[in-house]
């Protein structure tokens, strides 16, 4: 009884951390203390006491007009990080659950119709095909898909963040499917669906009242474990100039801003300071990171909910 | 015959592939107007087609690099040897810690290291390599004490402690779960309980009898680990400014100034990329060998 008290604080813990990113990816727009534009210029402030003072981008963070302080440009980052946090937090999640619904359907099918493998040369052929495609990375091809029309580009942010999420779509829902479908075939053999088909009932009835029954809980992790995903790849991309909802590039020199505040695009784009102005760094990757830790945590906590309830104990 | 037939169809596909994937920036093309997307087969192909026309005449191994013209074989030897060096050592320190310490979390409880390691696993890659840059930079700031070189700057003083540390961070992290989750599961098996009863030891029933059980699992998860050793690479040559593979790819992927897209080195890149997949594997490959050699009787 005492280890399930503990279990449900990790979930606990990752659920308000979650929520509290989404109700911030809400409302975040109208509780910004500035206007996405509003922008600190050089300026010479006399204090009451006739004390003079220079305020110059970037402002440190603490004061009581700028909480997490403003970047290069004068610009403050907690406005854009309230403005960003919409694209980050709903964009993930939908390509998460969109992954997970096509992957799912296509994994379910594979395993429930195609005939499983001998264990012989063919597939072990197959699966190293697969395996050293694997060498290159994700990001990479999504980064050659994206970089030709990511950099200053015609269409709107909305539509640029709808184009990358097909392309993260697309290049996610093979490994959802072959999860998926490793589970399932676990399932299929399992003696309630002999009885089952044994008692006349056809494929569909047999995937909707006993397979997806069976792996919802399944689904359920796989589906905080892509949004960690798609952070992820969120995160790569941006350092590599490619942001959700397209790279504006201001030339000589050359630089790279994200045109929806994007975290992650925060990130790619401030990366170099923190030998100086460090706060422009880690205030974008804080938000970030903790973003994913949330749901990091959801995920570990549903994981250990589920899993250690038939588990056997340890000889040592 | 069976396994030549199998690499007879692998090849052709994964080249297929890699053609493909290079193809991209010049087929996906958004209109300057309106911005909607057009797929643009035709230069495509034609960027295919020059790769192999080049392929006679030596012109698919020459690439702009500013405005010097170069020859891909000259330069691909130091790149892969640096990349090279990365990917084993990750690939081999990565294993044995994992192992190591998997099976030390196994077996007690190290709550604290353990979700220190959980914590640390939760993170993306290049989270782990900036915060560490990060952390560099405030030490240095605070004790002036430069403990690492933060990004190679210039070829004198290249990076190379950090590079390697975050290198072999990542892939161990993922190992040492992964073995430590499959040791608890091991010593759970009817044959440890047994083992113990007839008054083994230790260390040895975990050696001896659980180990060979895990290493089969191991093996089975080298592409996986071997998929995030080469993401991992790509992220650390270009935060740490390293000259390597990937830096191969991306530095020259888009001549500078110009702009134009370099089809031929994206596509001798992700080749050679492939090559050192294949050589990270088959270093770890005979890396458990000889640790099999060792546990198995």
């Amino acid at each position: 009884m005492k280890m399930k008290v503990k279990m449900n604080k990790t979930l606990i813990a990752g659920l308000i951390l979650a929520a509290f990113m989404v109700l911030i990816a809400l409302i975040g727009p109208f509780i910004a203390p500035h206007e996405l534009n509003h922008q600190v210029k050089i300026e010479y402030v006399v204090g009451q006491d006739g004390d003079g003072y220079v305020v110059a981008p970037p402002v440190a963070p603490g004061s009581k007009e700028y909480p997490l302080g403003t970047d290069k440009n004068g610009y403050d980052l907690l406005t854009k990080l309230l403005h960003g946090a919409k694209y980050t937090i709903f964009l993930s999640i939908g390509i998460a659950v969109a992954r997970v619904a096509v992957g799912g359907l296509i994994g379910l099918l594979l395993g429930f119709y195609v005939k499983p493998q001998r264990e012989g040369k063919e597939g072990t052929g197959k699966a190293s095909f697969w395996s050293v495609l694997n060498g290159i990375p994700i990001f990479l091809i999504v980064w050659l898909m994206m970089i030709g029309i990511t950099i200053n580009p015609a269409a709107s942010p909305f539509a640029m963040s709808m184009i990358l999420a097909v392309v993260l779509l697309v290049v996610g829902v093979p490994s959802v499917a072959s999860t998926v479908k490793e589970k399932t075939l676990i399932i299929r053999e399992r003696q309630f669906v002999t009885a089952s088909r044994s008692l006349g009932a056809g494929g569909w009835r047999i995937i909707g009242s006993h397979l997806i029954p069976h792996l919802k809980e399944s689904f359920l992790i796989l589906i905080v474990q892509e949004i960690i995903l798609v952070l992820t790849l969120f995160g790569q991309l941006a350092l590599f100039n490619v942001f959700v909802g397209g790279t504006t590039m201001y030339f000589d020199p050359p630089e790279y801003h994200s045109r929806t505040s994007e975290w992650a695009g925060l990130i790619g784009h401030n990366r170099m300071s923190f030998y100086a102005n460090e706060w422009i760094f880690y205030v974008p990757l804080a938000a970030y990171a903790l973003l994913i830790i949330g749901f990091a945590l959801v995920s570990k906590g549903l994981e250990q909910r589920y899993n250690k309830m038939f588990s056997k104990f340890s000889h040592f | 015959m069976l396994k030549v037939a199998g690499w007879s169809i692998m090849i052709p596909g994964i080249l297929f592939f890699v053609f493909l994937f290079a193809m991209m920036p010049v087929l996906l093309q958004a209109s300057p107007i309106d911005g909607t997307l057009q797929l643009s087969w035709e230069q495509g192909f034609q960027s295919l087609k020059d790769y192999f026309a080049g392929l006679g005449n030596g012109d698919s191994f020459q690439f702009y690099s500013g405005k010097n013209e170069r020859s891909f074989w000259e330069w691909i030897g130091s790149y892969f040897v640096t990349s090279f060096y990365y990917v084993a050592a990750a690939g081999v320190a990565g294993t044995a810690i994992g192992l190591f310490v998997g099976i030390y979390f196994s077996l007690s409880e190290a709550r604290i290291t353990r979700s220190i390691v959980d914590f640390v696993g939760s993170l993306p890659d290049f989270v782990i390599v900036l915060i560490m840059q990060f952390a560099v930079v405030l030490v240095a700031r605070e004790f002036d004490v430069v403990l690492f070189e933060v990004a190679t700057l210039n070829s004198e003083e290249p990076a190379i402690a950090l590079p390697l540390i975050a290198m072999i961070i990542i892939p161990a992290n993922y190992m040492i779960r992964g073995v430590a989750m499959q040791m608890r599961l091991t010593l759970k098996e009817d044959y440890i309980g047994n083992a113990k009863a007839r008054g083994l030891g230790k260390l040895y029933i975990v050696f001896y009898h659980a180990l060979p059980n895990v290493l089969p699992f191991v093996k089975g998860d080298l592409h996986k680990l071997m998929g995030i050793i080469m993401g991992n690479l790509f992220i650390v040559e270009y935060l740490f400014n390293n000259n390597g593979v990937s830096m191969l790819i991306f530095t020259n992927a888009f001549v500078e100034q110009s702009g134009i897209y370099q089809y031929n080195i994206v596509v001798n890149g992700l080749l050679s990329f492939l090559a050192l997949y294949l050589a990270g594997y088959a270093v770890i490959r005979a890396f458990l060998f000889l640790l099999g050699r060792v546990f198995l009787r």
